[in-house]
This record gives C-alpha cells, sequence and structure tokens, in this order.
C-alpha cells in the first residue's frame, strides 16, 4: 500500500514538475513582441551603418543583399508573431537581430578600410597639385637661364659697328 | 633662328602640358557626372513579368501572380517597405499629394534594401478565401498573401454601372529616413482591381 502511495506521490509530482516548467518557459505575446521590436531596431542601425560605410567609399552591394535576408526574416517574424506563434516569432527576430548585428559590424570594418583608401587618394591629389606647382617653378627658372643665355648669345653675335 | 618670342611660346605650350598631366590625377578624382532626377519608382508587372494579362476576374480559391519591382534612383542605398494592403472600393486610398498613405492594415511587407541605380523585383501570390455572395454583396473573409494567409473581412456591394463586386489590392511603397529613424510613405502607390466572381 505504501508503494502505491509513494508511486502515486512521485506520478504527481512529475506531472506537477512538467505543468510548472511549461508555465516558467512559456513564451508570452509580450517577449515575442519585444524580439520583433529588438530585430527591427538591429536591422535599421545596420542600414545607418553601411550607408555611413557607403557614403566613406566602400562598395556595400553584398552588405545591402545580407540585410534583404535579415529583413525577410523580421517580416517572417511579424506574420508569426500575428498567427500566435511566438516560438517561431522568436526564432526569426533571433536570426535577423544576428544577422543585422554581423553586417553593422562588418561595415563599420569596410568603412575604416574605405576612408584608409579614401586618405591615399587625398595624398594622391596632394602630390598632383604640388608636383604641377614643382613644374611651373622649375620650367619659369629654365626659362630665365634659357632667356638670358638666348640674349647673350644674340648681343655676342651683334655684328660691332667700327668707325 | 627662331626668335625669342617663338621660344616662349614652346614653354609655355610644354608648362601646360606638364600641368595638365600631373594635375590629370586630381581632375579624374573629383570629376563627378552631373546628377539625375531624384526618384523612387514603383510597378506592378503581369504573369509573365510584362504589362499586361493583369488579373481582373477573380474567384474563390484562384492563385493569382504579378511582379512587383521597386527601382532606386535617389543616389545612394535605401531600404524601403513595399506593403500590401487590401480594401474594397469604399475604403480610403493613399493621398500621393499629401502623403498620407492608407490607414487600412497591411496584409503582406516586403522589405528591401537596394543600391543606387538597382531594380528589385519579386512575385506577389494571392488567392481569396472564404469568398460569399448574399443578394447584391459579396464578402471576402481571409487573403493567401505568398502562403501567409491573413483575415481581411471585406464587403463589397453590387456596382451596376460596371457590373461586378469591386476590390482592390495595393501597394504603397515606404522609404527609410536616416534623420528621423523612421519608415516614410514615399507617395507611390499603385492597385489592381479584382472583379470577385463566383466559381463554378
Amino acid at each position: 500500500m505504501r508503494l502505491w502511495a509513494s508511486l502515486f506521490l512521485m506520478g504527481f509530482l512529475v506531472v506537477l514538475g512538467v505543468c510548472l516548467v511549461h508555465d516558467v518557459f512559456a513564451v508570452t505575446y509580450q517577449d515575442a513582441a519585444g524580439q520583433v521590436v529588438d530585430a527591427d531596431q538591429a536591422l535599421r542601425n545596420a542600414f545607418n551603418t553601411v550607408v555611413v560605410a557607403e557614403q566613406q567609399g566602400a562598395n556595400v552591394s553584398l552588405l545591402l543583399s545580407r540585410l534583404d535576408g535579415a529583413g525577410s526574416d523580421l517580416t517572417l517574424a511579424e506574420v508569426a508573431l500575428a498567427a500566435g506563434d511566438y516560438s517561431e516569432a522568436i526564432s526569426f527576430a533571433g536570426a535577423c537581430r544576428s544577422e543585422a548585428l554581423s553586417v553593422d559590424a562588418d561595415a563599420v570594418a569596410l568603412g575604416n578600410d574605405a576612408a584608409i583608401v579614401a586618405g591615399d587618394w587625398w595624398m594622391m591629389v596632394v602630390f598632383s597639385v604640388a608636383s604641377s606647382l614643382i613644374f611651373v617653378v622649375v620650367l619659369f627658372f629654365v626659362w630665365h637661364e634659357f632667356r638670358r643665355g638666348y640674349l647673350k648669345k644674340v648681343m655676342a653675335s651683334r655684328p660691332e659697328v667700327t668707325a | 633662328m627662331w626668335s625669342l618670342n617663338d621660344w616662349k611660346v614652346v614653354f609655355v605650350a610644354v608648362g601646360l602640358i606638364g600641368v595638365l598631366s600631373f594635375s590629370s590625377f586630381s581632375v579624374v578624382l573629383f570629376a563627378r557626372a552631373p546628377a539625375g532626377e531624384v526618384f523612387s519608382e514603383l510597378y506592378v508587372l503581369g504573369p509573365g513579368n510584362i504589362a499586361e494579362d493583369y488579373p481582373f476576374n477573380v474567384s474563390m480559391g484562384g492563385v493569382y501572380t504579378v511582379h512587383l519591382g521597386v527601382g532606386n534612383h535617389i543616389g545612394s542605398s535605401a531600404y524601403y517597405e513595399v506593403d500590401v494592403k487590401f480594401r474594397n472600393s469604399t475604403d480610403r486610398l493613399p493621398n500621393a499629394t499629401s502623403g498620407e498613405a492608407s490607414p487600412l492594415p497591411v496584409v503582406y511587407r516586403y522589405r528591401v534594401f537596394l543600391g543606387d541605380g538597382n531594380v528589385w523585383e519579386a512575385p506577389l501570390s494571392f488567392s481569396l478565401l472564404d469568398v460569399g455572395f448574399d443578394r447584391n454583396v459579396s464578402s471576402v473573409g481571409r487573403l493567401d498573401i505568398n502562403g501567409v494567409v491573413v483575415d481581411v473581412e471585406k464587403v463589397s456591394s453590387w456596382d451596376n454601372e460596371t457590373q461586378g463586386y469591386y476590390y482592390q489590392i495595393f501597394v504603397e511603397l515606404w522609404r527609410y529616413n536616416m534623420t528621423s529613424s523612421s519608415l516614410r510613405f514615399d507617395s507611390r502607390f499603385i492597385g489592381l482591381w479584382l472583379n470577385v466572381t463566383q466559381s463554378f
């Protein structure tokens, strides 16, 4: 009798435990909606960073196609949220957020590389302008010397008038 | 023998050629093509990816496909949302002049990240579900868009003039504004009229 009572008690505790665990880990609408909002914000931040990288001269076409994928995940998360499938919504929102953060980091690196290249371009501009100026100055001196030599030669070859 | 003036012309020519050669690097870096008109485009093509054979007479359960397209000509990358909405003939349309979007709920959304000068295209497949007819009124309960089923609950009365029950599936173009960190209606929308018929 005591054995049956023990078994019954154990079974009851197991069932109770399963119910409690379900309650503790159950995903609510608020959880899922919060994740979707976070993913949306991460996507916007990533796009902002991509545009900055583009302005620095980076080629961002690959990053844009990755954002497209993240955007599709966000749409699927919203669809799942509207359908009441909160676990699915969290899963897609997580995928979107993760990809958006990765794109954000890559855009920063790409932008920095582009800024270095842009710096090289400025060096080239400075070199180009400076070399033009030096060329003009040197040419001016060459002209000055040539003119002096030319006049000297002309004066020397001028026939002298004798009385 | 050349005169001093002849030599002067030679030096000036050499000087100009030299300056142009050295500064050509800078000219290439700073030369930009004149900017064209800045705009975004939104279009819908028929099932064959050309501007014909748009679905018009539709019935419950039939699957209809059109192709949506967005073009970016704003001079930099852009983040667009293409919102699909569904209305009957009395629901309000967006106002392109005042830049006011339709207040109707979005039934499907595409998110598009597009580089300058690029075009995006995607299919939009839809199917009307729970369609009913009662005297001079028809109703559409749900809409299946790209495999996603959404409640719409729309009713349309018989139109004596054009002889049909009319609904419209339309898309609005929204563009992300970096300054306000929000998406704004880009004053562009396009719609397809649908005449719902009874299937036999």
